[in-house]
């Protein structure tokens, strides 16, 4: 399975049209065939990074649905429909990705809700981490051996759980990448992260974000926050 | 047919043997399958823009065989040739592109695409990237009546560029708006007169005619002058 991973530079006039283009106009068109299903529709949370701008996760079945789905859009069915999209973006960017080997496996796409449910907006700290030259797979091994685990241990700094452990597909996007998505179940963890330093037992020596320092040094997190529709929570 | 367009930021001191790596392996490994081709290696020309830059643009198949290519660069038979060019840059940016309606180029016979590495003459090319402001079909249009037509008639010895091919990138797999155009250079002296001439852009002669109406849907391109290796397939 393919995830095509779309951040949206929205017109800000246009952020209730731009949202409902992908609520009736995406989620229900791709819920009329089975190459590829909406899971995730994100506001990037307002006072955490750059304004309206909007990530939308949409899973693929395979590399052939994706041509299925480009060609829609460039010449098909639905090219009307990204048309009226380019009136309610400045730009988008794209990158399409796969999962890493220890991430948790992907809903099947038979069972991504295509009807739209109301509930609780629910907030998401995704990382993107670029390791150094030649260190990739090093870093998704050690990524998955340390920090994983670490995440779910009883005495976590942070309460997180990652949903999906991507990286970035070659010819689609930048490499070498790595993404997480990961689903944060308390608030008061998060606000104490941007309140105080990191301490010495997170930050030294022998710490994962110590030894990691060998493998990369540069990523980004955005906070997003789930719209209450969205057919993944 | 999808093109896979990647630009390599590769560290300068290891520039020879990341070209190397390209020519005499990867290049032959790539073509021990149907799925595609390296088409064409570009290196920026130094002195109009990023330092080690290179551009390579590979035909592929289909969006079966694009996966299939991929992953054979992550876990499988090609995995170890990538991971020592991973070694040799600072990063890649892939996106993968589709021809539009009007392109010269629409597919490549991947079963006749050179990959012995024999040596050529070089070529330069102008890749134009541009982001509309307005709806990309649009964009795409004007390219069409207002470049496209004009230029493939202008007389051969007028003859700056040849436009070979013209991309729209394949949905999220880059930035939307955006359309490219693969343009061969005709004339190297048309094209100092291109880079050391005050153009008024008069409405009612060409090019003032596109570059004005353009403005109308576009200010914001860039374009980069890209050098064909000596033993690039496509040149």
């Amino acid at each position: 399975m393919l995830f095509v991973h779309q951040v949206h530079q929205v017109v800000g006039t246009e952020a209730e049209r731009f949202e409902d283009a992908f609520r009736q106009g995406w989620m229900g068109s791709l819920a009329g065939g089975s190459d590829a299903r909406l899971l995730w529709y994100f506001d990037l949370a307002h006072g955490s990074g750059l304004a309206y701008r909007v990530v939308t996760v949409t899973a693929v079945e395979d590399g052939a649905a994706w041509e299925r789905l480009a060609e829609r859009i460039a010449g098909g069915d639905l090219r009307s429909w990204a048309r009226h999209l380019d009136g309610l973006q400045h730009s988008s960017t794209g990158r399409i990705l796969t999962t890493l080997p220890w991430s948790p496996p992907p809903m099947a796409l038979a069972d991504v809700p295509t009807e739209t449910t109301e509930r609780e907006p629910v907030l998401y700290m995704e990382d993107t981490m670029w390791p150094f030259p030649g260190k990739l797979g090093e870093y998704i091994e050690a990524a998955g051996a340390v920090y994983r685990p670490a995440l779910g241990a009883e005495d976590a700094k942070m309460q997180m759980h990652i949903e999906l452990a991507l990286q970035t597909l070659p010819g689609a996007g930048r490499s070498p990448e790595v993404t997480l998505l990961q689903r944060l179940t308390s608030l008061p963890r998060l606000l104490h992260l941007l309140t105080n330093d990191l301490s010495e037992a997170v930050a030294g020596p022998g710490s994962w974000m110590h030894e990691a320092l060998a493998l990369r040094d540069q990523w980004r997190s955005k906070l997003l926050r789930t719209a209450p529709w969205s057919p993944l929570p | 047919m999808l093109f896979m367009h990647e630009t390599h930021q590769v560290i300068g001191r290891h520039a020879g043997d990341f070209e190397d790596l390209y020519r005499e392996q990867w290049m032959g490994t790539l073509a021990e399958g149907d799925d595609g081709r390296l088409v064409w290696y570009l290196n920026h020309a130094m002195g109009s823009g990023p330092s080690y830059q290179v551009v390579t643009i590979t035909a592929v198949a289909d969006g079966g065989a694009w996966e299939r290519l991929a992953a054979r660069m992550l876990t499988g038979d090609m995995a170890e040739l990538a991971a020592r060019l991973d070694t040799m840059r600072y990063e890649v940016e892939g996106k993968l592109l589709l021809p539009v309606a009007w392109s010269a180029l629409q597919e490549v016979d991947l079963s006749a695409v050179s990959t012995d590495g024999a040596e050529h003459g070089l070529s330069l090319y102008m890749q134009d990237t541009g982001w509309p402001d307005a709806p990309l079909d649009d964009y795409i249009a004007l390219w069409d009546a207002d470049y496209w037509q004009v230029m493939r008639q202008t007389p051969p010895e007028r003859k700056l560029l040849d436009i070979q091919a013209c991309f729209q990138v394949g949905h999220g797999s880059g930035i939307r708006p955006e359309a490219i155009l693969m343009q061969k250079i005709m004339s190297v002296e048309t094209l100092g007169g291109l880079l050391t001439r005050v153009e008024q852009y008069d409405p009612t002669t060409w090019p003032g005619t596109y570059m004005a109406k353009g403005l109308e849907i576009r200010d914001q391109w860039e374009s980069k002058l890209l050098r064909t290796s000596a033993w690039s397939p496509l040149w």
